[in-house]
């Protein structure tokens, strides 16, 4: 049996002090397998965006582990973890998120010219081309609608072929129809390279949509 | 609802921006209202000065004795009024030390009881000034070596020395008359045998009027030139008797308040942006309103309604810190510009600036008020992204204009506003053909080439500077604009100093009236003395008459507002003038326009030529080719203009405005000056002793004293300038941080989002230094340089002066600006640096 992506053992995470320290989550335990889609659901304020800076190495938790590949983040320096992430992860935000003064081509370029992949333009034209974005490769954000500024984010994410993606409700900022089309997208893409997927989302639907769902409620898994 | 939103809600929910922008305003505003509250107590002192200058209210005076009908005809007047009068009679008459048996030229003040009305006399040692005794000049005291016991001969009579004057107000700074001046009683010259009839002097009748406004003693004025035909007799208000000394503080009062100007513009220009990032913020709220039926011009009003509140707080705030403050300066002041100064403030004065400075203030926001009006506010609310309607190029013409008019009113000067106005134009439009070629000359370069260039934090710098439109100009044309005042105000400042350095070349002793057969033996005895006579120069007195055989008219005066051009004008445009002739340049006259003499002198064929000085030549309406008369003592003389040359009035030596080639005009009735160049005090007054005793008829006059009086004040002006430029550097640099802040804090997520991608916080960092580096460096460079340019073209107008490079004064501040740079980049990136990327995800 293959070992899983992602073991998460009694995770917890508070934010503030005294009287105002509020605990987001509460011991969690996870196991997320290769080339899996995990979806995870919960209302406003449950704990998901939390469990997702923490699986995606932006933020650290107050006790408990985190195996990505076998790698304890966790425990982690920042430089290790930039490193790490930057090498293994793929995140796609809600609000898009791309740099604001580079082109379409260059926020996808960005990655892969980081960890200094050969063939980077290529692999940059190809992925655009393939979110069917190759004509507007040479536009800032700015120049982009909702729809196509995510599906670079997509691009962007996937480029370095990372072992996870995470993705924060990716459609959540998108019309219902352009948020439809960007995520069959992003499944096919994680289907096509075998990426596996956590995405965090309110939709019960688009959760559906996935291998598995896990539910949090006040900040454990239900 | 529209008040309580403004002026409550508002300020309640951004405290921290209405303290940014206050203070920001204050220090800006703080430069212009101090200089104001000084120039308004100077103002009034010089208006005391004027009054101190002339003694008295009103004179009345001619070269002669004013006539019976004239003095009834005064008298018809003035018994109209309360008054009390005195007469003054100034003549020059040869007085002798009979102790020393040495004679010489003197000026005789003789006066009357009750002289002088305003200001005072002191004598040396304790003793008390009175019009019943006879009181000598310092300058002549030491001449002669004079005791209190010694008596002189004046005309018939002996009189004993009762006092030595050590300062008297009615010189003012002048520090020098053509001759030493003594004093004695009004009864005592004209019993004296020295004013006869047909006796030259001045015949003076002075007035003091009691509770009189000045319009009225203006109106008086009038009736004395109504009533008296003769326009030899000459009416003088204390405003007319100009003097050189307010001249000069007036001259340097405009120049401070123009340096302070730029600290303005560099506090509006963190105006314009904070309010700019502050719009942004509460775009939401202002379109909620909207949304709820507020109309866009109950928006404007309330929002110009909340900026003048805070600027009203503001000077509120200003005068409560700036009075208390003045006050404890006066002291030092009046110490640095050498005139007292109350330590009083007229409060009224110092509100003069406030309302220009409110209209400059609100017209730097009228583009980002345009910018909101022109914002479709309804869309804004749907859009995913808020942005704001764009200001457009004319939404600051009424900010360009303002500051125009500011500038000229400042200076008193339509020249010297538009030169000031004309340059801020010039930096502006390089900075943004600069900018926008550099960004055209960069996106060549990148092309289609990927992020490392070589390194991707240099491929990300080098992209963001190439595609951050208005912005980036923005950002550019402020820091270069601040640059470049600042490097003005440093160059300006060595200027200052070069120019009025007490120069050890300088002259330390003008020679007057030296007759012709004088000139050999004085050379001599110069010479024996080791202190050898250098410029020595013809002197004619003459009168313009025609000007290409018309008669020359001078202009009529103005009594209304003058600037300091038309000031000038009324000085310069009597066609009484001294003239020498030579044919060659001095090394303090340029040609500027037409040839040289040729050597030889004048051919018999042709009229002689004439050079005349250029702003003389401007005044006089007067250009190369007119042909010129000039009477001379009764003799007609004609000369044809050949150039147009420039003088450095400032290098003391004998300078005229016309001089004309050698020629017939050599024998015109003339006498000569020379000057001494520096040299000790001991040697200089015995040289005066020496040819004072041989030839009593010539004049002298200390300049060495007037260059080291001039000096002094032009020394503490220059410290008073320099202390405001640090402050406008201070208040660039806070400006300087608000910039790299503001543009860190707009760009948080585009760096949070990089370290997402797996940037390191060192590599971020390198990445903001190449990215601000690229943009201080370049805009502070071509600062340093535009300012350096300007400073030469000013140098070059205004003080005469040869282009120089100054590398200390370049440089210096460039590894300064640098260093300073350097260092606000790492400390406004630092929140960027430690930015969290979790604040990304969409429950943060």
């Amino acid at each position: 049996m293959m070992k899983p992506t992602v073991v998460v053992s009694n995770l917890r995470k508070s934010y503030g002090q005294g009287e105002s320290k509020v605990e987001v989550l509460k011991g969690i335990n996870l196991n997320i397998e290769k080339g899996e889609r995990l979806a995870l659901i919960g209302k406003s304020g449950s704990g998901k965006s939390t469990l997702l800076s923490l699986l995606a190495g932006l933020d650290s938790p107050d006790s408990g582990d985190i195996l990505v590949q076998d790698q304890n983040i966790s425990t982690m320096s920042e430089r290790d973890l930039t490193n790490f992430r930057a090498q293994h992860m793929g995140i796609v935000f809600q609000q898009f998120h791309l740099v604001s003064t580079l082109t379409a081509l260059e926020n996808v370029l960005l990655p892969l010219e980081l960890l200094k992949r050969p063939n980077a333009m290529t692999t940059a034209k190809n992925l655009l081309e393939s979110v069917g974005l190759g004509h507007r490769s040479h536009h800032v954000p700015a120049q982009l609608s909702g729809g196509e500024s995510q599906r670079v984010a997509i691009a962007r994410a996937i480029a370095i072929n990372p072992a996870i993606l995470f993705a924060d409700e990716p459609s959540g900022n998108l019309d219902e129809e352009t948020g439809d089309k960007v995520m069959d997208l992003l499944f096919k893409m994680v289907q096509d390279t075998g990426t596996t997927l956590v995405l965090v989302t309110h939709d019960p639907d688009l959760a559906k949509k996935c291998s598995r769902v896990v539910h949090l409620e006040h900040g454990s898994l239900l | 609802m529209t008040f309580k939103f403004f002026f409550i809600k508002e300020m309640k929910k951004y405290p921290l921006f209405f303290l940014i922008l206050s203070f920001t305003l204050l220090l800006g505003t703080m430069g212009l209202v101090g200089i104001s509250i000084v120039s308004s107590q100077v103002q009034t002192k010089l208006k005391n000065n004027a009054q101190e200058l002339l003694t008295s209210d009103i004179a009345v005076s001619a070269r002669r004795e004013l006539s019976a009908e004239e003095i009834t005809s005064l008298n018809s007047i003035f018994q109209k009024y309360p008054q009390e009068s005195y007469k003054i009679v100034d003549i020059y008459s040869m007085v002798t030390h009979l102790r020393a048996k040495a004679s010489r030229l003197v000026e005789i003040r003789s006066t009357e009881n009750k002289f002088p009305f305003y200001g005072g006399i002191r004598a040396k040692d304790g003793v008390v000034f009175d019009n019943r005794g006879l009181f000598i000049s310092k300058d002549l005291a030491d001449l002669w070596q004079v005791k209190l016991s010694d008596d002189l001969q004046i005309g018939s009579h002996v009189m004993r020395v009762a006092g030595i004057v050590e300062e008297d107000s009615s010189m003012g700074l002048r520090g020098f008359s053509l001759a030493p001046r003594i004093y004695m009683p009004l009864e005592k010259l004209m019993t004296s045998g020295l004013v006869k009839a047909g006796s030259t002097g001045s015949f003076a009748h002075h007035f003091k009027l009691k509770d009189l406004s000045p319009q009225k003693i203006a109106d008086i004025k009038k009736d004395i030139y109504a009533g008296i035909a003769d326009p030899a007799v000459k009416i003088t208000l204390p405003e007319d008797s100009s003097e050189q000394t307010g001249r000069v503080i007036n001259t340097i009062t405009n120049f401070m308040a123009l340096s302070a100007l730029i600290g303005l513009i560099l506090s509006l220009v963190g105006v314009f942006y904070l309010y700019q990032s502050h719009l942004l913020a509460r775009l939401k709220d202002l379109c909620l309103l909207n949304l709820h039926g507020l109309h866009k011009s109950q928006i404007l009003l309330g929002m110009i309604a909340q900026f003048t509140f805070v600027f009203v707080v503001v000077m509120a705030l200003e005068l409560i810190l700036i009075i208390p403050l003045y006050k404890t300066l006066a002291p030092t002041l009046s110490n640095n510009l050498g005139i007292e100064l109350s330590g009083e403030v007229n409060v009224l004065a110092a509100l003069t600036e406030i309302p220009f400075l409110y209209g400059l203030s609100l017209f730097i926001l009228v583009p980002l008020l345009f910018g909101l009006m022109r914002t479709s506010m309804g869309l804004q609310l749907k859009a995913s992204k808020l942005s704001m309607g764009r200001f457009r190029f004319w939404d600051f013409i009424p900010f360009i204009l303002s500051l125009w008019l500011f500038s000229c009113y400042l200076s008193h000067s339509l020249g010297i506003g538009n030169l000031f106005f004309g340059s801020l134009l010039i930096v502006f439009f390089i900075s943004t053909l600069m900018v926008r070629g550099g960004q055209f000359v960069l996106r060549k370069i990148i092309g289609n080439r990927g992020l490392l260039l070589p390194s991707i934090e240099n491929g990300i710098a080098l992209r963001s500077l190439t595609r951050s439109g208005h912005k980036l100009t923005l950002s550019f044309l402020s820091l270069a604009m601040g640059a470049t005042l600042i490097s003005l105000i440093l160059q300006l400042d060595k200027m200052i100093i070069k120019e009025f350095a007490l120069d050890p070349k300088k002259p330390s002793l003008f020679i007057f009236d030296i007759q012709e057969e004088q000139m050999e033996p004085l050379a001599k005895l110069a010479e024996d003395n080791a202190t050898p006579l250098a410029y020595i120069t013809p002197m004619i007195r003459a009168r313009l008459e025609k000007v290409n055989d018309k008669k020359f008219v001078k202009k009529k005066r103005s009594f209304d507002f003058r600037s300091r051009e038309e000031d000038e004008d009324a000085r310069f445009r009597n066609n009484s003038l001294n003239l020498t002739y030579r044919g060659y340049m001095t090394d303090s006259e340029k040609i500027i326009k037409g040839d040289p003499f040729p050597s030889g002198g004048a051919a018999d064929t042709r009229l002689p030529y004439i050079s005349i000085e250029k702003r003389w030549s401007e005044r006089m309406d007067i250009s190369i080719g007119d042909k010129l008369t000039f009477d001379i003592q009764g003799v007609e003389f004609e000369g044809q203009v050949h150039n147009i040359k420039e003088v450095k009035w400032t290098t003391f030596y004998p300078n005229f405005f016309v001089t004309i080639e050698p020629s017939l005009i050599d024998a015109a009735p003339k006498t000569f000056l020379a000057v001494l160049p520096s040299s000790k005090k001991e040697n200089k007054l015995s040289l005066q002793r020496n040819a004072v005793e041989k030839f009593p008829n010539i004049s002298f006059i200390d300049v060495g004293e007037l260059v080291g009086k001039l000096s002094g004040l032009f020394e503490k002006s220059r410290q008073a300038i320099e202390v405001i430029s640090w402050l406008s550097l201070a208040v660039g640099l806070v400006i300087l941080y608000g910039l790299s802040h503001d543009q860190v804090y707009r760009r948080y997520y585009d760096l949070a989002l990089m370290k997402s991608l797996g940037f390191s916080a060192g590599r971020l960092r390198l990445n903001l230094l190449y990215e601000f580096g690229a943009l201080f460096l370049s805009a502070m460079g071509l600062g340093l340089f535009l300012g350096w340019g300007i400073a030469q073209l000013i140098g070059k107008e205004v003080f005469k002066l040869s282009p120089s490079v100054d590398w200390e004064r370049i440089l210096y501040p460039a590894l300064l600006l640098t260093i300073l740079c350097l260092a606000t980049i790492l400390i406004s990136s630092w929140r960027a640096v430690r930015a969290k990327p979790r604040e990304l995800l969409s429950d943060s």
